[in-house]
């Protein structure tokens, strides 16, 4: 090879690694990994709040013992909170209304939104058990004035009297209310405005950490090619693409 | 009992309870932590570049004065900060009190880098930027101001401050932002101000005084940003499974019962193990030994620890110079000391832990227990660390490691160190460590102990 092409070659090089994202090898990453310090305590706060925010009441009451870790908040409540969710959950709307009621009345009283989705819940299951004459006179007398006052109720409440008028409701367009999932969803809502009265927060730290590794290694791709953790159930380095 | 006789497990590699020697110290105050605060913060203005003859600077340099009358351009008095504004966080600010505006309010503030040529006012020059009193203007760069906000005079309260996050700086008045411009300038920025007619001063406060802007609300509104901007990525269900793993990695057996049987009669139930990659049978691995150790090391029966270890884990305890064997003497002795059998910790410590002494990896640990019996009230002492129940945990865990490592159907030694989420935390704090370092060290480092301490009352 003359000069010229060994010199041009190298240029070429020079280049390209100038183009290219830096490498970080498997081995300078576990370095990395290894240098970092995370408090066994702090980890256990995390699992204590994923428990107690998803209401493990048993479980956090037992993690306290077996870990020595403080809840960060009165593990009895999240008794309470658990009976107004399985309440719901079960079609008990009624009884989860008297029972949010007997925790706080000021969430119903503050939250306009989540007792007309109660209410409307409420109806569902009027609907649901075939109880036609009871549910109109709900809807005309509880939702109907609620509605009155916004726009977003008066659809929704017409979307479900909407049910009343099908026979074979699993096949209408709007029988996904009478989905467990709608349900669920009301359920959630009524969890979280009452972990938000006790100021605390209506979702789990956990999955936002999640989320923020998975953006932090988009983010890093950016600018670093190095061994990415893909499947987060499993936990498991993957050697960098080059 | 699953009694591991086979198991030597042909780990030829270090002892793998050396890894929690570091964990046991973690507590310790020597040792430094890797939260950033190191970095030093201006604290008073630099009178030794500041351009003399035009200003005078008091001497608590706080403030600065234009004593002369100002004839051109290029008589500007300006002065910096000691010291870069630090980057390695989320905003820096600073801020000036406008005491007399003078004749004319030529007042600036802003940002210049160290080369700044002292005589002209930030913003005028290449690499600065400064928001001016008389005009209310923002000046990048060269002599043409921006518009920007609005003027500002004596009685005022002006700030400067650097966005890491979203690279702009950003001036309040009197309390409230004016306004935001990117920042495109490389390189250590020093904390300006400059005066520019007769008999105009400044105070300057770099935060040795409250701030008039709220900089803790500022702060908080700018991670939420970021919060609500990674709540929007889409997770698959994998909390469930990751907390799960967590309990049985460190045998936590009454907490995962009482977990499984909540997860069955949730709405919808939880699926989880097998369909997720859980390996179940590698974890579940001595689960009630592991338990059982743990709560009496939690306890701070170690001598029932040992005996049960001996019995049940012989490999284990065999080598009486390994870390583990190590730790659970170190905790023997800690014990002996909260109670206060200190005649008998003396014993045990010459029986058990002196011939540890000048062996580096053991030597800070061993010094820190001995150290317990310096002090009348130990807890209080530098070393109250190793009374703490974290300091139980630890031995716990090294335990909980070394029993997970006989496992014969072991892949990989690094699974008894690390739980899922250990290794998903790490992860995430060294891609956030490795990005600010390849974007100049600026921004903030993720720390799991700050997010979990910060703000309950959020609503996310």
């Amino acid at each position: 090879m003359s000069l010229f092409w060994i010199v041009v070659h190298q240029l070429a090089e020079i280049e390209a690694m100038a183009a290219s994202k830096k490498v970080i090898t498997r081995e300078d990453w576990e370095k990395k990994l290894k240098d970092v310090k995370i408090k066994k305590e702090d980890m256990n706060k995390l699992v204590m709040n994923f428990l107690v925010t998803e209401g493990y009441v048993d479980a956090a009451e037992k993690f306290r013992k077996e870990s020595g870790t403080e809840p960060d908040i009165d593990l009895a409540t999240i008794t309470d909170r658990m009976a107004v969710k399985k309440a719901v959950q079960c079609g008990n709307v009624e009884d989860a209304i008297e029972k949010v009621n007997d925790l706080n009345p000021e969430i119903l009283d503050t939250n306009p939104q989540l007792f007309f989705h109660l209410q409307q819940q409420r109806l569902i299951e009027l609907i649901r058990n075939g109880k036609v004459e009871e549910a109109l006179e709900f809807a005309q007398e509880e939702l109907a004035p609620r509605g009155e006052e916004n726009q977003s109720f008066l659809e929704e409440l017409e979307r479900t009297v909407a049910l009343l008028a099908f026979e074979d409701v699993s096949n209408c367009p709007v029988g996904e209310l009478l989905d467990i999932s709608q349900r669920l969803k009301t359920a959630s809502e009524v969890n979280a405005a009452i972990l938000t009265s006790q100021s605390h927060e209506k979702d789990p730290k956990l999955p936002s950490l999640l989320k923020m590794l998975i953006w932090a290694q988009n983010q890093l791709d950016e600018k670093a090619a190095y061994p990415r953790i893909n499947d987060l159930s499993t936990a498991m380095l993957e050697d960098p693409t080059v | 009992m699953s009694n591991n006789t086979n198991s030597t497990n042909g780990h030829s590699d270090r002892d793998l309870g050396l890894w929690f020697l570091e964990q046991s110290r973690l507590g310790s105050a020597r040792v430094p932590t890797d939260m950033d605060e190191d970095e030093e913060a201006p604290t008073e203005l630099n009178t030794i570049n500041s351009s003399g003859g035009f200003l005078v600077v008091s001497p608590d340099k706080l403030s600065a004065k234009y004593t002369n009358v100002n004839l051109h351009g290029h008589d500007v008095g300006v002065v910096q900060a000691n010291k870069p504004a630090p980057v390695k966080r989320l905003v820096y600010y600073f801020e000036i009190y406008v005491k007399d505006a003078g004749t004319k309010g030529q007042i600036a503030i802003g940002f210049t880098s160290e080369s700044f040529k002292m005589r002209r006012q930030p913003g005028w020059e290449a690499n600065s930027c400064g928001y001016h009193g008389d005009d209310g203007l923002l000046y990048r760069g060269h002599g043409k101001g921006e518009a920007f906000g609005p003027t500002y005079t004596s009685g005022d309260i002006v700030g400067g401050g650097i966005n890491y996050a979203s690279q702009e700086f950003f001036f309040t008045k009197n309390g409230a932002v004016v306004g935001t411009v990117p920042k495109d300038m490389k390189g250590p920025l020093f904390p300006t101000i400059a005066v520019h007619s007769q008999n105009e001063e400044v105070n300057v406060n770099f935060g040795q005084q409250p701030f008039a802007f709220d900089l803790k609300e500022f702060e908080a509104q700018e991670r939420m940003k970021q919060q609500r901007m990674i709540e929007k990525f889409s997770l698959p269900t994998v909390s469930h499974g990751i907390v799960r793993s967590y309990l049985l990695h460190y045998g936590y057996e009454d907490t995962l019962n009482s977990f499984d049987m909540a997860s069955k009669t949730t709405v919808p139930p939880v699926h989880i193990a097998q369909e997720n990659g859980f390996d179940e049978q590698d974890v579940v691995f001595a689960l009630t030994e592991r338990k059982t150790l743990r709560q009496l090391i939690r306890n701070g029966e170690i001598d029932s620890a040992l005996g049960k270890l001996r019995e049940w884990y012989p490999q284990i305890v065999q080598d009486d110079k390994s870390a583990t064997c190590f730790l659970l003497h170190c905790q023997k002795f800690i014990e002996l000391v909260r109670v206060g059998a200190l005649e008998e910790a003396v014993k045990y410590g010459r029986m058990e832990l002196a011939k540890f002494f000048g062996l580096p990896v053991f030597e800070d640990l061993v010094q820190d227990c001995v150290a317990l019996l310096a002090y009348e009230r130990p807890q209080e002492s530098s070393v109250g660390y190793l009374l703490e129940e974290s300091q139980r945990e630890v031995v716990a865990d090294t335990v909980n490691a070394m029993i997970l490592s006989t496992n014969p159907n072991l892949k990989d030694s690094q699974s008894c160190l690390h739980s899922y989420l250990e290794r998903l935390l790490r992860q995430l704090t060294a891609c956030c460590l490795e990005r600010r370092l390849l974007s100049g060290d600026q921004g903030e480092a993720f720390h799991l102990h700050r997010v979990l301490n910060s703000c309950k009352k959020a609503r996310c």
